[in-house]
Order: C-alpha cells, then sequence, then structure tokens
C-alpha cells in the first residue's frame, strides 16, 4: 500500500461516514419515517385470508374426522359417537393451539367447511395445558352417556314397534313395517368457546 | 479554590469567625456535590435522550411509557438498577470484583475537576488542566482490566483486554491532538485555553478555525476520543454480539450501574474538552461575558458551555448510530497506522504554522488585513 492508497482510506472513511451521517440525519429529523405500531393501542389491519386462531362451527361439524388425519401436528383431537339417527355426534372437539403451526391443511380438507380461521391472535395462559381450545362445552363422557341412552331408546322403540308390527301382522296377516320412531338426538347446545 | 473562599468570607463578614480551612473544606465538598448531583443529571438525561436519538434514527419512536412522552424513563431505569441484586460469581476475585466499578466510576468522574463550566466556574482550574484529564481517565484502564479479571469469565476478560489494548492505544491520538489547543493558548490550563481563544473575532477566534491544522486537530480528536471512551463505532470492549457485554458480563444492580454512568460521564468529558479546547469553550460569540456581573457572567457563560457540549454529545450519539463497529485489527490499524501519523504530522503543521505567522491564525491576519 503506497502513499495513494493510505490517503485514498482516509478520504474514503471521511466520505462514507459523512454520506452514512447524511442517512441517519435524515431519519432522525424527519419524524414521519416512525414505522413502529404502538400495538395495544393501535392495530394493524388484518389480511384478507389471515391464519388466525382455528374455529369449529360445530352445528355444522360432520365429525368426518378428516382434520384429524391431515393435521400434521396432531393438535386436533375428536370424539364422536353414532347418534340413534346414524349421524355422527361430536363429542368433544379439542384444538391443541400451543402445538397448532397454522399450516391451513385442516381448513382447506374441511368437507361441511365448518373449520376456518379467525382473525385472533391473542393469547396468553399460564400454563401450556390451557392453550387448548375446546369447541364442544359440555363434557364428553355425559354426552356418550346420552347418545348412549338415545341409541338403547331408539332400539328398544324399533323392537317394540317390530313386535308389535309382527303382532299385527300375525293377527292381520298384511301390514307394513312401521318406520323406527326415535326422532334426531336433539343437538348440544353450540355455544362458542371463546378464548 | 482558596481564593473564592477569601472573596466569600470578605463579601460574608459572619463567615470569619470559622477557620479558614473550614471554609475552604465546605466550599470543596459543595462544588463536589454540585458537580456530582451534575454528572448525575446529565447521565440520566443523557441516557434517556440517546435512546431517544436512536428510535429516531432508526424510524423507532423510542421509550414513551414512563412519564409524559417518556421523559421519566431515565428514573424507572435508575431505581431498577439500584433495586436488582447484587450478585457476585462464586469463583470470582471478590475485593477486586468489588474494587473495579469504583476505579472505573473515579475515573471518569475526576475529569470533571477540571472542566471550564463558565468564567469563574471551575471546581479546580489546574496549571496542567489538559494532562491531568489525560492522565486521571487513564485510570478507567486499570478498572476496565480489573472487571474483566476478576470476574472469572472469559468474555469478561476478553472485553477486558480489548479495552485496555484500544484505550492504551487511542491515549496517544487523542493527547496529541489535544496539544494544537495547548500551543495556540500557550497553556495546559483549559480556562487558559477557553480565554485564548475568546476576542472580537466571535466564532472566528475558536482554536477550532485558527488554522487548517487545528481544524484537522479537532476531527482527529473527536474521532480519537470517541475511540478512548468505547463509544460505538469503537465499542469493541461491550461488542455485543461477540462479547456478550464485555467486561461487565457479571456485574448487576448497582455495580452495573456504576460503568453506565463512568461511561456517561466519559462522554461528557470527551464533549467538554472538545467544547473547551477547540469550539470556544464558555465564549460567548462577540461578547464578553466576563465583563457582566459575577452571577450573570457565570450564568450566561455557563449556559454557553453546556449547549455547546451537549451539541457535541449530540453529534457523538448521532456517530454512534450511524457507524456499524469495526473488527479488532481495523482498530488497531486505525490507531497506530492512520490516527498517530496523522495527528504527529498534524501537531507538526500547528508548530510550523505558528513559528512561521508568530502565532497568529487566519482570522486574525484577515483581520488584521483590514484593519
Amino acid at each position: 500500500m503506497g502513499l495513494k492508497g493510505y490517503i485514498h482510506d482516509i478520504v474514503e472513511a471521511v466520505v462514507t461516514t459523512a454520506k452514512g451521517m447524511r442517512i441517519t440525519a435524515r431519519y432522525g429529523v424527519d419524524p414521519k419515517e416512525e414505522v413502529t405500531l404502538q400495538y395495544p393501542e393501535e392495530r394493524w389491519e388484518i389480511p384478507q385470508g389471515y391464519r388466525g386462531f382455528l374455529h369449529n362451527d360445530i352445528k355444522a361439524c360432520t365429525s368426518c374426522t378428516m382434520c384429524v388425519k391431515v393435521c400434521p401436528v396432531d393438535c386436533i383431537s375428536l370424539e364422536a359417537v353414532r347418534g340413534a339417527d346414524k349421524k355422527m355426534v361430536l363429542a368433544s372437539y379439542d384444538i391443541d393451539i400451543g402445538r397448532c403451526m397454522y399450516c391451513g391443511l385442516c381448513v382447506e380438507v374441511c368437507p361441511p367447511k365448518s373449520l376456518k380461521h379467525t382473525s385472533g391472535y391473542e393469547m396468553a395462559s399460564v400454563s401450556r395445558g390451557e392453550l387448548v381450545l375446546h369447541f364442544v362445552p359440555e363434557d364428553a363422557a355425559e354426552i356418550k352417556a346420552r347418545v348412549a341412552r338415545q341409541v338403547a331408546e331408539a332400539a328398544a322403540k324399533a323392537a317394540e314397534a317390530a313386535k308389535a308390527a309382527e303382532a299385527a301382522k300375525a293377527a292381520e296377516g298384511s301390514a307394513e313395517p312401521p318406520k323406527p320412531a326415535a326422532g334426531p338426538p336433539e343437538p348440544p347446545p353450540a355455544t362458542e368457546k371463546k378464548e | 479554590m482558596e481564593s473564592l473562599a477569601l472573596s466569600l468570607v470578605k463579601s460574608f463578614p459572619v463567615l470569619s469567625a470559622a477557620p479558614m480551612w473550614a471554609v475552604s473544606l465546605a466550599l470543596m465538598v459543595t462544588a463536589g456535590v454540585v458537580v456530582l448531583v451534575f454528572a448525575l443529571t446529565f447521565e440520566g438525561v443523557g441516557s434517556l435522550v440517546l435512546r431517544k436519538v436512536a428510535g429516531d434514527i432508526q424510524a423507532r419512536i423510542g421509550p414513551n411509557r414512563v412519564g409524559p412522552n417518556g421523559i421519566l424513563q431515565f428514573l424507572a431505569d435508575g431505581v431498577k438498577l439500584v433495586l436488582k441484586e447484587d450478585l457476585i460469581p462464586e469463583k470470582a476475585d471478590r475485593f477486586l470484583f468489588k474494587l473495579a466499578p469504583y476505579l472505573v466510576f473515579v475515573g471518569s468522574f475526576a475529569a470533571f475537576v477540571v472542566v471550564p463550566f463558565g468564567v469563574g466556574l471551575s471546581p479546580a482550574d489546574l496549571n496542567i488542566g489538559v494532562y491531568y484529564v489525560m492522565a486521571v481517565t487513564s485510570l478507567v484502564v486499570i478498572g476496565v482490566m480489573l472487571a474483566g479479571w476478576a470476574s472469572n469469565n472469559k468474555w469478561a476478560l476478553l472485553g477486558g483486554m480489548r479495552a485496555a489494548a484500544q484505550i492504551v492505544s487511542y491515549e496517544i491520538p487523542v493527547g496529541m491532538a489535544l496539544i494544537p489547543a495547548v500551543l495556540v493558548a500557550g497553556s495546559l490550563s483549559l480556562q487558559d485555553i477557553v480565554r485564548s481563544q475568546g476576542g472580537l473575532l466571535g466564532l472566528f477566534g475558536w482554536n477550532l478555525f485558527h488554522n487548517p491544522f487545528t481544524f484537522f486537530s479537532f476531527i482527529l480528536y473527536f474521532t480519537a476520543a470517541q475511540a478512548e471512551t468505547n463509544q460505538t463505532p469503537f465499542d469493541l470492549p461491550e461488542a455485543e454480539s461477540e462479547l456478550v457485554s464485555g467486561y461487565n458480563v457479571e456485574y448487576s444492580g448497582i455495580r452495573f450501574g456504576l460503568f453506565f454512568l463512568a461511561e456517561f460521564g466519559d462522554m461528557f468529558i470527551v464533549a467538554a474538552l472538545a467544547t473547551a479546547c477547540f469550539l470556544g469553550g464558555w465564549n460567548v460569540p462577540f461578547f464578553n461575558a466576563a465583563l457582566l456581573p459575577p452571577l450573570w457572567g457565570n450564568l450566561l457563560s455557563l449556559g454557553v458551555f453546556l449547549a455547546k457540549a451537549f451539541l457535541m454529545v449530540l453529534v457523538m450519539m448521532w456517530v454512534r448510530w450511524t457507524l456499524p463497529r469495526l473488527r479488532v485489527d481495523q482498530l488497531m490499524r486505525m490507531s497506530w497506522k492512520y490516527l498517530v501519523p496523522l495527528t504527529f504530522v498534524n501537531l507538526l503543521g500547528v508548530s510550523l504554522w505558528l513559528l512561521l505567522f508568530r502565532g497568529k491564525g487566519i482570522p486574525q491576519m484577515i483581520a488584521s488585513v483590514f484593519g
């Protein structure tokens, strides 16, 4: 490095420092350059298609378990029993939101489109166990017991009806078999579990 | 200080009952407390301004939660520092570990003694002022090295060693860049240096405009002093990205607070020296503050001095948030290959100028041409 290079280095150091300081001065003086969002008071606009917390509309859910199968991190757990009308009844539908990675596969795959991403992103808890979202407010065992009772009742009614029909058939000789009398089981009250 | 005591006794005859040494002592303690309070306030407000400036430059807002617009943030910080647990690592050398922050603090604060705050406002106008500042600020090296060594931590040791190497290296360019001001004034006393820059030339009486070499020496001094006080482009000793936080990693609570205070104290000392030696100190342009009644003259000159010094502090912060950190070898190269030779050449230039033009600066020559 000769004298020329030496002087060149010095000049370059001074020039580049001045250039940098001009840029920072511009930012320092201009108050409009602030990009900070004062979060709890100010919110940004949630974009369309934002993947926030999952929400399952359990009235529309068919308990098909597609979401459970497709979830890469197994954060959805679903329990369902077959009701008296042969439809599936949700006993419990839990999403471990602490484990969810918001990939959106479950939403894409959901046949009745009951599972949706909401715009929610705020949740806090003191332990990881509290990060589970429960969508069926009633106790799973209770629902199961109730559905089992209804199924049994329906079966008993059907058997009775069949017996009566048989008896009637035997008595009259010609009668159509009656339809099963049991109506669809009452769906559990669908109140959303708020986080 | 004794002359002040004498004048005080003269103006208040009641005091003559007390022995002379007692009045002097009381004055010294008062001056010490005033300067300490000033320094602590400066550090508090300085840390807030530093963060606000950082916010502005980085297009953020900065602290704005404590008090209106965040102006009480420094109080919250101070309370936090005092209340934190004072930890001493198990394997640390307890005595040295406790001693180090005080050495750093004292080294930084002893320099406040000679700062010429105003016409008659200088805690002690030593006739070796500049030399004294250079000497006591070197005490910081010992404290920093002790802190690094006594912590028994590899990052702290590396940081301490770097700090020592850096401060020792940059001591030379800092001293050599200050000497031109001493040469122009013909005195090492900071008050004399400030007085030499007064006169009717106003702004152009400052050493900054005395001749081209003094202008360069101001820039060289400012650069080297930033490095000597471990300011950001040269903050190798506490490079967060590589050394966690350097020599003060193991410190917490009030001991860490002392390091922090010393850093801001150094910042002010650098700004104050730059002001006193090159920017005319407390001289009000085109106006002689010494002619006013003592109270008003002192207040006016104090205000002017502080305004200049704080402006320099602001420039230091500006540089701090602009430039990225240097590498260790770049730092050493900058000192030994660039700053040291340049300051020596510069010193030679100033000496030759003073010899050739009989101590006259360019503004004086222009003024004499026009009569």
